[in-house]
This record gives C-alpha cells, structure tokens and sequence, in this order.
C-alpha cells in the first residue's frame, strides 16, 4: 500500500487508512474481513481491462467506439419507437449539471425542491401531450410500459385475459409476453385488417367479453398506419367494462388527437423521441405511462409519482413523492410493480425539450416527420414503387420491397453504399422482407430523394 | 455553515407567454396545407406547452438545480443506494457521436465498436460474478432480479419440476425482492433473521422443500452483515433441489474479494450505477446485468451478444429457443453501461479491491463513531464488524427526547449533509443506515459525525428544535399527508382545482 494506491476515485491516503485502522484498534483492512470463512475467499487473479491514466482510457475507448457509423453519417429512416433527434445544446448544459444528475430518488424532500419540481413538470407535460389527468415520473422503455399496462389493468378489472394488437412492434410484444407470465394472463392477438392494415373491427369485438381485462392499441400503429375506426372498438370495450390502453408515438400527438380525447383509459409510449436522449444505441430510454385519474384506479399505477403539497409549518409551496404505499420499498410482496430505480434522468431531459420546443417547435418537427414521409412516398409512387398498406399514416410507413431473405444482406450493403439505413426489415410470411421506413426532421430534400433514387436503383 | 438556495420558481407553465421561443427546429420547404389528417383524429387543442425564450429555460433549471442534493455537495451515505462519485471523464466519454448516434436497428456491422465494449464488459462482469454468462438488458436492479428469477424459473419448468414455485428470501432483503419474485409469479418465503442480523439457519431449514425453487440472498445483507453460514446455506437449499440467487445490489463491499459463482451460486444481478459509480439521475437510469452459470445460460434474453473469435466480429444471437423472451426493448440501457466499462477500466483488478477495502473501512469507521453517540445503538450485534454499510437505531433517543430517526435525518440535511437512509430495512428501529461509500475521506466522516453530535445536543434541549428541522433547506419540513388528502399530480390538474 504505497504511493501507487493513490487513486483519483479513492478518497482515502493511506495516512488516513492508518489512522482509521488505529481508531478502529485493527492493523489491516483486512481484518474487517475476518468473518468470511477463508475457503470461499477469492485468491486467484482477475482478469479485467485498465488503462493507467484518464488519457489512456479517453482514447482506448474513442479507437473502439470509431468503429461505429453513426445515424449522424449516412441517412437514417430507422423509427420503430425510437428515433434520431436533435438536442439543443442548452439541453446537455442543464444535463451535465450535477445537482441533477448525481442525486438520487428525493427520499428526503426538503433537500430535493429541484429534482421534485422537475418531475411534477415532467408529470404535467406528459398529461399535455396524451390528454390525461396523471402520469408517472417514468418506466424503463415503451416495450415494458405494455407490460405494466396489462397487469394494471388486470389489477384494475380483476381479469385475467388481455388483448393487443397484431400490428405491435415485435420487441414490445415480447417484452409484454415476457412480462405477464408471472401473472399468468392469458393473451389474445387481435388481426389487421390485410388492405388497410388498421385492426379489424368485427374481429376485434368478436375478442371482447367480460373476461377481458384490457385491450392494447397502437396509434400510430407499429406499420405506420393512423388507426381512424376505433370508436365502435373502444365503446364496446368500456360496455364490457375492459381499460382500454392506447401506445402513441408520442411526436404524432403533435397532429394527432390525444388518446385522452378519444376514449383511452391508459396512454403509454416512449419518450426518447420527445427529448428524453439521443439514441444511445437503444438505452436508456423513457417508458411513459399517463390515465385518466380516478380515486380508486389511480392507486394501481406503477412507479414513482410526484404531488404538489405544503411544508408543516409555514404552508409553502412544495413537492413531494406521493401514494407511496403502491412501491415495493413500503409494499414489498404486494406492490404494484417491483420498479425502483426508473428513468428520471430521461424524463427530465425531455421535459427540458419540450419546453425547448413550446407549441409551436413541438408542431413543426412533427409537421416535418410528417411531410418528409409523404414526400418519399409520393415521389417513390412515381416509379412504382408502393407501400404495403395504402391508409393514412404519420411519418412510418412500410415498403413493398418483398426482397427475399438471401437477398438482404446484399441490400443493406447496397444501401450502405449509398450512405443509407433504409428502415426496419419486417416479413409478413418468414420469406421476403419489406421496409418500415420512418423519417425524423433531420433530413433535408435531397436526402429523401437520395433515398428514392437508391431504392429506384435497387429496383433495376 | 450552509444555506440552500431558496427560489420561489414557479411551475414552468406559468413562467411563459403567448409567442416566446426557445428553440427553432430543423424546418423544410414542403408546404404545411399538403397535410391531410383524418378529420375525426384531428388534434384540435394544442397542447398547453410553456411557451419561453433560451435564457429563461435555463434560468428556471439553474434555479431548480440549486435546490438540489447531490453526491457533489457533500456526503451523501444514503444506505443501500451506493452513492458513489460519478467519475467526470466517464460524461464524457458517453458525448460522442460514435455512441450517441446509434439506432438499435442498425445492421450489425455498423456498430461493431459498441458490441466489443459490451462485450468486453459482459466478460468483465462474469470475472467479477465468477459466473461466465452475462446479459446487460435488464435496465435496473430490480429488471435483474426479475431476469434472474425468470431464468431459475425456466429452468425448472424445463426439468419438469413445475412446482418449485418458491423463493426463500430473508426479511432483511430490499423490497424489490419479494416484489420482484410476485413479478414473475412465484411465492415469496420470508424467513426470519436471527439476533445477529443474519439468515436463521433453523428457519432456512424448516422452509426449504421440494417446493423452493431457489434461494434470493442479498449478501452482505442489508444490516451490512456478512452471511458467513453462506456454504451451510447453499447446501441447505441445494440438497432440496433449488437454485441459488446472489443478490449484488451490496456488492461494492466484495469486488476482488469473493466471487459468488465459485461458492455455487448459479445467477447474480450487480446494479451497475451503484458498484460501478453511473450517475444516479435523481432516480434513474441504471442497470441491472445478469450472470449465470451454464446450467442457465440457455434462458437468458434474446439476443445476447457474441464474439467469432476467428472473423473478430461481434453479433447478436437470437436463435435461442429456451430463452425467457426480452426484458427491455432492445439491449438495455447501453450508455450506462459504457460508463461502468470506463469506471471498471480506470480502476483494474486492484483498484477495485481497493474500492471495496475503502468502502468497507469508512462503513466501519464512521458506525464505530456514531455507536458511542448517546441516544444511538448499533443495531442486532456490535461484536461483528460490518462490510460497506451499517444500521443504528436511534430508539433510545426517541424513548429519552422523543426524538425520532426521521428528526435526526432532518436535522443532519439542514446542516448540509445528506441524511443515511431512514426506516429500512423494517427489521431495525428507528433505523438510521449508513453507506458512506470509498468517496469519503477520514476529514468528512469526522465531521460528519460532530455535525451530528451537535445536532442531537441541541435536540435534546430542545425537542421541538429536532421536530421542525429543517432549516436551511430550500424549504421546511414537507407535510406528505397533505399531499395525499389534496393529491394533485399535474399541471392540469392544478388547474381544474383552481377553477373550482
């Protein structure tokens, strides 16, 4: 333990070391060990990486992350829930601030004003976008929030058997498989109808009965598609007494009605694409969940939720964690959700963004999103080239390319070549793979037209 | 002396006006009439969005970030939170571009910087678990306990032994393990600690059958005790046929010093943000990666990440027909695990036992301490020492002055240090836990504990001093029962309520 322990992450010199162990009336560390029974302590060597200096490290790491091409490189059309966006820099700047992110939960409020106030904000700024009363500070992703809605809402119903779409994103429907085997509920998948690719509607409330607890649908849809029919769907899904719980991407709500206002008990979606980071390779990610609120309902939410409240003595303003008997840490065995650590990070940086963007910014972006699609899909229209379903759709729509399944390899360099990320391979029948092709606001014209010539190109 | 800020920041919404702006976006040239929502999903009322220009944005965030606690203000001993220094370089390592600009569906070849180190840090995780499978999906601790009890599920439905539904858990474990094991639809078996805080070896006995599917042991426990009758205990629940689950949420008191997989432990979830020093984000991101043994790997999350030694490429395997299905929607909270790799690789092997050494020797310094305050007591044992963390009780001050563990906690956040963590675990009283982690230093915990001496010494000549503490924080004590008898929980309803 010489001058070589010295360690910027170490706070300790063994000077202080020594007069710790001499308070302590022990000669090593090691005997604040002495009750681990010797046979099971680890002796051999580990192997792990180290780099001597912040230097080192700094560029060990840059050689290996250079290998990555970035989004930011070729021109990306990947959507399917996550998206590439832009972050203002006064964003990273109120990021980078350490009061934020090296705290934790504020278990102790009057210390914590910042993070509180910031999560009630965040609370309410969700509560603007889908049309509801309540939101929770954050779940981990889109895909579990699916998950947490099914079990809320058999926690809600006392049912057993929920129901979701088939145009799901296929991780999301994975992650909700996963998620309520514990529970054991029972899933039924409710079809698209083939031309339009919306959920059909007679099938649909053939599914509905009084043992359905909820039922789970995508609008936008996972193939783009703007779900416009759902008014028989959701009345005969509250006559049957089921919650009806409705994904949204959340920059459609810009144009879009809000799931609030047309009948959804339960809104879910990411917040990754609103603010909440850049894409990060797909984490950490914001995993919204808002209802409507109701006394009784509202109690079976997952998570954390901020309340506005008074200080005891003086009557002040203030924030706090509130209806903390739902959480595992007073609750345990019957809690509503085992979720501690969530996404406030996220959640906060997409408050800031939406801030950032007001009304108006938030319109724009999505007006782009939007007309960027319509222009692809107009332009490829020209040379023949459509999309798999012909109804309305956001800024997602998926391509007919049915390119067989030895051949897409070939494809994906083909377009690498031309500096292009073509969009989100989906098959329909295990054999052929079309496109779901999302456009954000990051690409210009030329872009999109470098798009439709290389897909033109292909095609020949 | 310490003075918070205090602001009387308004909510963000109303701080705006009609036609500011903060930020003007990317716009092109297509006309905004080509437009054509269906009329009945028309949004008609714009969201109700703050509506402010760039300076004042960060005024208000200045504002709220100086009425905030953080590990950076001073000492933060939140017990069983870990609340370590979060190493500035690792910020920003995760600003590049290389990272940042990543989509999760991009094709496999393009992202071959970032599987090697997740790769890298799987194996480097395993080394530490001596456990050689790792999947970094789980997105939190308690997303890896529920992976983890998933996998001992799976594997016993595959064995054909579906009735080990039952995990034994101690009552000292954090509430995310019986919450964690109702998750994934088995039954919790709480058994009973003994007087010296550790697993009652009776009671362990008496609960395992042909029933347990495994056992959950947070070790060092919660009491920041050592469960030294580990290998009884293995063989106990391992001679009725269950699996044995290393809990790593305490892990930062054994990094280098035992490794769970060679006492036989077959699965093991280490929270990242907390041994591995990520950020804590007022409350999130973390990570909870999961390492296994052979016997399970079968079952752990599609994909998992894979290296051909002999092409040097990196993959994802989804051809793996007995996995419990995806815990997150793609692989997990990726930049938080960037930031573990670089904290592993600026400490190495012995670095990170020092961790652990400093960790431990501060836990034990600072309770040795607060122990001989009048009015606190260690709880369970004394005679034991502790690993990187200890419980004291203040029961005897709250018999003598009506003082209570809450009192003193916010007396301590009004002189400017962080309170230890309150009223857990639930098998101590009036529990103050203390986890001042290797980032304090000798001069800090010294201090630490005269601020809390003085403190006690004005509480106990005058209680009511103690009961309207704090002070000096941006605002006073908080009465979280008006919060619930008044809930309002957003913006909007904020507004109803006014309107009423």
């Amino acid at each position: 333990m010489g001058d070589n322990y010295a360690h910027p992450y170490l706070a300790n010199s063994k000077k202080d070391i020594d007069e710790m162990l001499e308070y302590l009336g022990i000669s090593s560390i090691e005997e604040l060990y002495s009750d681990i029974p010797d046979e099971i302590r680890f002796k051999g060597q580990l192997k792990l990486p180290h780099y001597q200096s912040e230097f080192e490290l700094m560029e060990a790491v840059k050689k290996k992350l250079g290998k990555n091409i970035t989004t930011r490189e070729v021109r990306s059309f990947l959507g399917g829930g996550v998206l590439d966006i832009y972050m203002p820099a006064i964003q990273d700047e109120i990021l980078r601030r350490t009061e934020f992110y090296s705290a934790y939960t504020p278990y102790q409020a009057e210390a914590s004003q910042g993070t509180l106030q910031s999560m009630f904000e965040y609370q309410s700024l969700i509560c603007e976008l889908v049309g509801m009363d309540v939101a929770n500070c954050s779940l981990y992703d889109w895909a579990t929030g699916v998950g947490e809605a099914a079990l809320m809402a058999s926690r809600i119903t006392k049912r057993t058997k929920f129901v979701y779409t088939a145009a799901i994103a296929p991780n999301r429907e994975d992650v909700l498989k996963n998620y309520v085997t514990g529970a054991n509920l029972e899933l039924e998948i409710v079809p698209y109808d083939e031309t339009t690719g919306k959920m059909d509607i007679a099938k649909t409330k053939a599914l509905l009965d009084d043992t359905v607890a909820g039922i789970y649908i995508e609008n936008p849809n996972f193939f783009g598609i703007i779900e416009d029919e759902l008014d028989e769907i959701i009345a005969d899904a509250h006559a049957k007494g089921i919650r009806v719980v409705v994904g949204a991407d959340m920059n459609s709500l810009a144009l879009l009605k809000p799931p609030g206002e047309y009948g959804a008990d339960i809104a879910i979606g990411e917040g990754q694409s609103i603010g909440g980071g850049p894409l990060n390779f797909g984490g950490p990610l914001l995993g919204i969940l808002a209802m409507k609120y109701n006394k009784k309902e509202s109690r079976q939410m997952p998570g954390r939720i901020v309340g506005k409240t008074i200080t005891s003595n003086e009557g002040e303003v203030a924030y706090a964690n509130t209806l903390q008997t739902r959480e595992q840490h007073i609750k345990r065995e019957r809690a509503t959700s085992n979720i501690c650590t969530n996404e406030a990070l996220v959640a906060l940086s997409c408050a800031i963004h939406l801030t950032l963007l007001g009304p108006q910014g938030y319109k724009e972006t999505a007006e782009t999103m939007y007309l960027s699609a319509h222009h692809v899909t107009k332009e490829l229209d020209k040379i023949g080239v459509k999309r798999v379903f012909d109804s309305e759709f956001f800024n997602t729509f998926i391509l007919d390319l049915k390119i067989p399944k030895g051949k897409k390899q070939e494809f994906t360099q083909f377009m690498l070549e031309r500096k292009i990320f073509p969009g989100i391979p989906y098959s329909f029948d295990g054999e052929n793979y079309d496109y779901i092709v999302t456009t954000s606001y990051l690409l210009c014209e030329k872009d999109l037209d470098d798009f439709v010539k290389a897909i033109g190109e292909w095609r020949k | 002396m310490y003075r918070q800020a205090k602001y009387d920041e308004p909510l963000i919404f109303e701080l705006g006006k009609k036609g500011r702006r903060a930020h003007l976006p990317p716009r092109c040239d297509f006309s905004r009439e080509d437009i054509n929502i269906p009329e009945n999903m028309k949004r008609i009322t714009p969201p109700d969005l703050p509506e402010l220009h760039e300076g004042e944005v960060m005024r208000h965030y200045v504002h709220l970030s100086q009425m905030n606690y953080c590990v950076d203000t001073n000492t933060y001993p939140l017990g069983s939170c870990t609340m370590k220094y979060n190493p500035k370089v690792n910020e920003s390592i995760v600003r590049s571009e290389k990272i940042m600009y990543l989509h999760p569906n991009q094709p496999v070849e393009t992202v071959q910087g970032i599987l090697e180190i997740l790769y890298e840090l799987q194996t480097s995780l395993g080394e530490l678990a001596g456990l050689p499978h790792t999947t970094l999906q789980p997105p939190a601790g308690a997303s890896g306990e529920y992976t983890g009890l998933a996998l001992i599920k799976a594997y016993h439905v595959d064995n054909g032994e579906t009735q080990r539904d039952e995990i034994i858990a101690p009552d000292s474990s954090h509430g995310t393990n019986p919450a964690s094991t109702v998750l994934n639809g088995q039954k919790l078996i709480e058994i009973k600690s003994n007087e010296d805080g550790r697993v009652d070896m009776d009671a362990l006995k008496a609960a395992v059958s042909d029933k347990t599917a495994g056992l959950m042991l947070t070790n060092p426990n919660t009491l920041g005790i050592f469960e030294k009758d580990i290998i009884e205990m293995s063989n106990t629940v391992r001679d009725a046929g269950g699996l044995l689950y290393y809990d790593g949420a305490n892990f930062n008191a054994i990094v280098g010093k035992i490794r769970p997989g060679d006492m036989g432990y077959d699965v093991l979830h280490f929270n990242l943000h907390k041994t591995f020093a990520t950020p804590h984000g007022g409350g999130g991101p973390g990570t909870g990666a999961v390492c296994c043994n052979d016997i399970l790997e079968p079952y752990l999350p599609v994909p998992t990440i894979n290296h051909d030694k002999d092409k040097d490429y990196y993959y994802f395997d989804y051809d793996r027909p007995k996995s419990i299905g995806k815990v997150h929607g793609y692989h997990g909270n990726v930049a938080v695990a960037l930031r573990a790799y670089a904290y592993i690789a600026a400490l190495g092997e012995i670095g990170l036992k020092n961790t652990s050494d400093q960790a431990v020797l501060t836990a034990n310094y600072v309770m040795r301490k607060m122990e001989k305050i009048d009015g606190l007591r260690l709880s369970h044992t004394s005679s034991i020492p502790r690993k990187h963390e200890s419980v004291l009780e203040a029961t005897p001050f709250l018999r003598n002055h009506d003082v209570s563990g809450m009192d003193i906690a916010k007396m301590l956040i009004s002189r400017g240090l962080h309170a230890p963590t309150v009223y857990f675990p639930l098998i101590a009283h009036e529990a103050l836990m203390m986890e001042p982690t290797e980032n304090e230093n000798k001069d800090r915990l010294d201090q630490y504990v005269q601020i809390l001496e003085e403190e006690m010494d004005k509480a106990r000549k005058d209680p009511d001093y103690a009961h309207n503490a704090p002070k000096w924080t941006s605002i006073g004590r908080v009465d979280d029962g008006y919060a619930i008898r008044n809930l309002t929980l957003s913006w909007k309803m904020m507004k109803e309520k006014q309107e009423e």
